[in-house]
């Protein structure tokens, strides 16, 4: 499916309603911040967010029609979107954050645009994939060793590294780095066997030379991510890992395999950690427990109820019985005060989100590395939002991750925003 | 009260951009998917060919070049056919390959012995794919379409 010519010349020219998508989108997160500020009488209204993430989208689209006039359409406003809606959500349930979060956002924005705009960064990206990677695993290791994490209780994870008031976490960091590693590494192991153009059922000699550094480097994240008692970040790396290798290889004994592995991984997991045992048996059961440990999830499902169809409105339902309801929780948050309009408008923006992805990894058939670049950071962005809004509604055994461009964080929103910019640079034709 | 009021109008001004934005979200991918679609069905019509088998003397099948479809692509006996066939089995006017709603299909046209798609008759029309075999008397033709997602599959 290559890239049909004509349309693209007619986006390129008053690109396709994109720009009304932004125009909604503004007056979305206007209103909603609005009335925001309208229903909390005692703190004067506080218009710093909506203020910084209008700036962005303005510098954003000029910058991106710019220099990416032939991008995919969609992307940007999506991630605006989202993320608009996440300040909203965040000063809605944590003003205190609210401010931080927009400075974030503000910094995000930049990443996005140098990723999508210098096409040095993608060669950067694989020319120095061993730098790379060992600077994220130094960076990981400095993480056991000098973790904090800024909220301050002694029992939570320490997975921030600190400078000053500034955290960061750097598995986050790692996100970007393993799938670009991953997708060179594959695609040179495609590229050098494909002898004529039948890519995909190339790589079938599963040689132990290609693939043994890649399972070391592999094991040593994972020990690392599961001694940090990160389980949800190492959970999502194996599942790329696991994707990205089966669509290297076409080879359907990686899924099922993965899937054993996942499956073990999981047991012994709930044997031996005491956090993944409690969250899978307030999974299966919260209610024994709906005041102590339950508290959180159940405290979700209940917001998800009073929501119901059209929801509390901005401001008017009470999420903030969630605690840490900005973070993790932000789907539960928006569900009460959104209602089931809003879950469906979320779930639709990332399915959409999935599906451009995979649409810009489809048009670079036969260059395996843009290729799986695509792929892997799609399901890296869309896979962890499918993780935790299956955990806040007690699908899945919750795993602690946010959800991508909502949920308060500033390390999460500047990588998924660079994974957007990379996205852009791919989907418009990267050499 | 008018704060009250205020806030009713922010939510319905917001709830109506929240759908606004999904609506022309679909809105533009139905529209792109159309526009993919046109594309495709311009390219199934114009790389569609047909390849006449002939038997070699050692027993392995040989293909002839494949011959361009038409819009309209006759079949017979006939010399005003498109693709004339010398065959006592076939009749003068055999069968069509036509392009229709995005699709090739093979019609027999009343035919004395009938029109085979992979070795079955066909009765009226039948969608053609990519490797499909024709049987008409005793030639055999196999529809080349190279843009078929089920080649691209393998």
């Amino acid at each position: 499916m290559n890239a049909p010519p004509e349309p693209q010349s007619r986006w390129s020219r008053h690109d396709g309603g994109a720009s009304l998508l932004l125009v909604l989108a503004a007056v979305f997160v206007f209103a909603g911040m609005a009335a925001v500020n309208l229903s909390r009488p005692t703190r004067p209204s506080d218009w710093l967010g909506f203020l910084v993430w209008f700036a962005c989208m303005l510098v954003g689209s000029l910058v991106l029609n710019r220099f990416l006039p032939r991008r995919d359409p969609l992307l940007f406003p999506l991630a605006m979107f989202l993320s608009g809606w996440g300040l909203v959500a965040i000063e809605r349930l944590a003003p205190a954050f609210a401010d931080r979060q927009a400075l974030w956002l503000a910094i995000s924005l930049i990443a996005m645009l140098i990723a999508a705009a210098f096409p040095e960064a993608l060669r950067w990206l694989r020319a120095y994939r061993y730098l790379l990677l060992a600077l994220a695993l130094v960076l990981l290791l400095a993480t056991i060793a000098l973790g904090r994490n800024p909220s301050g209780f002694p029992l939570a994870p320490r997975l921030w590294l600190g400078i000053g008031a500034i955290f960061f976490q750097p598995s986050e960091l790692m996100k970007i780095i393993l799938v670009a590693f991953l997708a060179s590494y594959l695609g040179e192991g495609i590229a050098s066997r494909r002898g004529d153009g039948s890519g995909s059922s190339a790589f079938q000699a599963m040689s132990p030379r290609l693939l043994g550094p890649m399972l070391t480097m592999w094991l040593l994240c994972m020990v690392i991510l599961v001694w940090q008692r990160d389980l949800g970040t190492a959970m999502l790396f194996f599942v790329v890992f696991a994707l990205l290798l089966y669509l290297a290889s076409g080879d359907m004994r990686i899924l099922v395999g993965g899937a054993v592995l996942v499956l073990v991984a999981g047991i012994a997991a709930y044997r031996l950690f005491d956090v993944v045992q409690l969250r899978v048996d307030i999974w299966l059961n919260p209610w024994p427990e709906a005041a102590d440990r339950a508290y959180q999830i159940v405290q979700s499902l209940m917001a998800f109820g009073a929501g119901g169809i059209f929801g509390a409105g901005p401001g008017l339902g009470s999420p903030t019985y969630i605690p840490v309801a900005h973070s993790d929780f932000v789907f539960a948050a928006v569900a009460e005060e959104w209602g089931l309009l809003g879950v469906v408008a979320i779930l639709s923006c990332f399915g959409v989100l999935a599906w451009r992805g995979l649409t810009i990894a489809l048009t670079h058939g036969g260059r395996p590395f843009y290729k799986l670049l695509a792929v892997g950071l799609t399901m890296m962005l869309v896979l962890q939002a499918i993780m935790i809004m299956a955990g806040v509604i007690k699908l899945l055994p919750l795993t602690g991750v946010t959800l991508p461009f909502i949920s308060y964080g500033g390390s999460s929103l500047l990588i998924c925003y660079t994974m957007t910019g990379i996205l852009l640079r791919l989907s418009s034709g990267a050499r | 009260m008018s704060a009250e009021l205020a806030l009713l109008v922010l939510r319905l001004l917001a709830g109506l951009s929240l759908a606004g934005f999904l609506l022309l979200l679909f809105f533009i991918i139905w529209r792109s998917l159309k526009a993919s679609e046109r594309q495709l069905r311009l390219a199934r019509a114009a790389e569609a060919r047909l390849a006449r088998e002939r038997p070699a003397r050692d027993g392995t099948k040989e293909y002839s070049e494949g011959i361009a479809l038409q819009q309209l692509t006759t079949i017979g006996r006939s010399a005003n056919n498109f693709i004339v066939v010398s065959d006592d089995f076939a009749s003068d006017e055999h069968a069509r390959i036509i392009f229709e709603q995005g699709q090739w299909w093979l019609e027999d046209r009343a035919s004395q012995n009938g029109t085979r798609l992979n070795r079955e008759n066909i009765q009226g029309k039948a969608i053609l794919k990519d490797g499909d075999e024709i049987g008409i008397g005793q030639d055999r033709f196999i529809v080349q379409l190279p843009l078929d997602l089920a080649r691209h599959e393998q």
